[in-house]
């Protein structure tokens, strides 16, 4: 199965191809350098690097967050609308699932981070079940401490905001806390390899309806939240 | 040439099939419920509900028109001019499509799009003309020379015409969007009860300046109860206020220009007030307004496919790499074919 797979939520933005269980390309550029500008230039780049065409492709994977909500949203329609367009299936998958997949061989629990902004992450607590992450529980939005505040056990940190705050978790939580190297970000190839079982189990998404994950919302959406809350006389959930 | 036209650029997800200046389909999934209960735009929200209905809204472009994406000559995308994250979504969109059907993209301001929603809506419109082009998001007047070769002879030094609406609407508790709910109001008031200023009225400029008037409204009121304020003669006075110097420009540039013709487009061209003073004053100096049809009054995309019907046919076209630029000015055709 030739699979392509995008990801544009974090700062370094992916392209993969695969056939099979073989990686033919993975290429990423800075998402500085514009996700728009480069998305389908890249995509280009690396079918060609694998001597195919969009026609040839099986189906297409990609990153749908949580991450920079602009740049997820460049990866996602592209892949949508590639995916109507041709008539291939599409498979979403979470920037923090994938951060997991690239320790699936840990036997601790996993707990992938991604930057949020204002010194707020997003994770998400994973373990690995026959070889696949399973997340437990709810996403996490909010302060590192507050997330060491909920680790009972020995857990692995994933993800480049996990190695900068390392001090602050390693001060928090002790010799518990172990942390993954900060360059194991998935590359494209690595969303499009998690995609496989998916596909062979027909979980696919509907390509109309996928949305990125974004695990938040605009600060007028929250103030507004709340004001209505406020006139009802309760207090907004989460506020 | 078939034409498939995307335009994210504000708070519309349009889509549109245009052949050879037919249109046969302009699908816009509209926002404006969304935002009303913030009073205004969100620039966040209108970008995730542009996502969200993206896909849907091309399928039934497609679907409504009868056509297969197969049979499209090319792909032409507002990605100049509007709100940057609401642009990606388009531009995203555009540039995948024309990828997969490996056709070319061209890419469009949004102010030529709306040009071109006169030229779309009357193919005997002159040449050339001066074109009046006002929304909640620009207020601008444009020599027109020929489609694709353009002037811009003035613009708005704070509000667009729209915004003011809109913002003087919530000033007075009224609904979002302002334009319509300040000339239902109106309609009940006296555009002369009320003295306020026409800014930059008697200047010699094309720009335009509402922020001024805004705050004349306001003053007017500060102090006073609402219950004693006559609100409809303030909407009444305010949109004759806006619309006296919306005309009065555009008359000016046109007399200056000698043009025999005068286009008025945008989201403001449906007010019915300002259509009517239009009316009434340019046969009077023997000019003839044209306005577009209603489904091309507000952001639409089959105004964007047909300014790229202009430019493709010029031997335009935009790169894979094409980028979204929020600010960005008007530019003619860069080397027409025919001229270089």
């Amino acid at each position: 199965m030739r699979v392509l797979g995008i990801d544009t939520a974090s700062r370094t933005n992916t392209i993969g191809l695969i056939d099979a269980d073989r990686v033919v390309a993975d290429f990423a550029w800075d998402a500085r350098d514009s996700s728009l500008q480069q998305i389908i230039v890249n995509i280009d780049l690396v079918l060609k690097r694998g001597g195919l065409s969009l026609e040839d492709l099986d189906g297409l994977a990609v990153g749908i967050g949580p991450g920079s909500w602009t740049g997820v949203r460049v990866g996602v329609t592209v892949a949508k609308t590639l995916a109507c367009t041709l008539g291939k299936p599409l498979c979403g998958i979470s920037s923090l699932e994938a951060l997991a997949h690239q320790s699936k061989t840990a036997s601790a629990l996993l707990c992938p981070l991604v930057d949020a902004g204002r010194e707020t992450v997003y994770a998400a607590f994973y373990r690995v079940r026959e070889g696949a992450p399973i997340r437990e529980g709810e996403y996490y939005v909010g302060s590192i401490a507050g997330l060491t505040d909920r680790v009972r056990e020995p857990v692995l940190f994933l993800g480049r905001p996990a190695y900068l705050h390392r001090a602050v978790i390693t001060s928090a939580l002790g010799p518990p806390a172990r942390f993954g190297s900060p360059s194991d970000a998935p590359g494209g190839a690595a969303f499009a390899l998690m995609s496989l079982p998916r596909f062979a189990a027909g979980q696919v998404d509907d390509p109309l309806s996928l949305v990125p994950l974004y695990l938040g919302e605009s600060l007028a959406q929250a103030l507004l939240r709340r004001r209505e809350a406020e006139a009802r006389g309760g207090r907004a959930p989460g506020s | 040439m078939l034409i498939l036209g995307i335009e994210t650029s504000c708070d519309e997800t349009a889509a549109a099939l245009v052949d050879d200046g037919n249109v046969l389909s302009n699908v816009i999934a509209s926002q404006i419920d969304l935002h009303a209960r913030f009073g205004g735009i969100v620039p966040e929200v209108a970008s995730r509900k542009h996502v969200e209905a993206i896909g849907y809204v091309i399928r039934e472009t497609f679907d409504s028109a009868g056509e297969r994406p197969a049979a499209v000559d090319a792909v032409a995308v507002t990605c100049r001019y509007g709100l940057i994250g609401s642009l990606i979504v388009g531009v995203s969109a555009a540039k995948a499509m024309a990828y997969a059907l490996k056709v070319p993209l061209i890419g469009i301001h949004h102010i030529e799009g709306h040009i071109f929603a006169n030229i779309l809506s009357h193919p005997g419109l002159p040449l050339p003309h001066v074109c009046l082009t006002v929304s909640g998001g620009h207020t601008m007047l444009i020599h027109v020379e020929e489609p694709g070769r353009y002037q811009v002879l003035g613009g708005t030094l704070d509000d667009a015409a729209g915004e003011a609406f809109d913002k003087i609407a919530k000033f007075l508790g009224l609904s979002f969007p302002g334009g319509p709910a300040i000339e239902r109001l109106a309609l009940a008031g006296d555009g002369a009860a009320i003295s306020l200023p026409r800014p930059l009225g008697r200047s010699r400029t094309a720009d335009f300046s509402f922020s001024g008037l805004k705050t004349a409204v306001v003053n007017m009121c500060q102090g006073r109860d609402r219950g004693s304020l006559p609100l409809a003669d303030i909407a009444a006075g305010f949109q004759e206020a806006v619309v006296d110097v919306l005309v009065s420009k555009t008359l000016q540039a046109a007399r200056r220009l000698g043009v025999t013709a005068v286009s008025v487009t945008g989201g403001v061209s449906i007010n019915a007030r300002l259509r009517e003073v239009f009316s009434e004053a340019c046969p009077r100096h023997g000019l003839q307004v044209f306005f577009p049809r209603p489904d091309l009054c507000t952001d639409n995309a089959a105004m964007v496919a047909a300014a790229g019907a202009v430019r493709l046919r010029q031997g335009e076209e935009s790169g894979l790499d094409l980028n979204a630029v929020p600010n960005a000015p008007l530019e003619s055709i860069k080397c027409p074919a025919k001229r270089c």
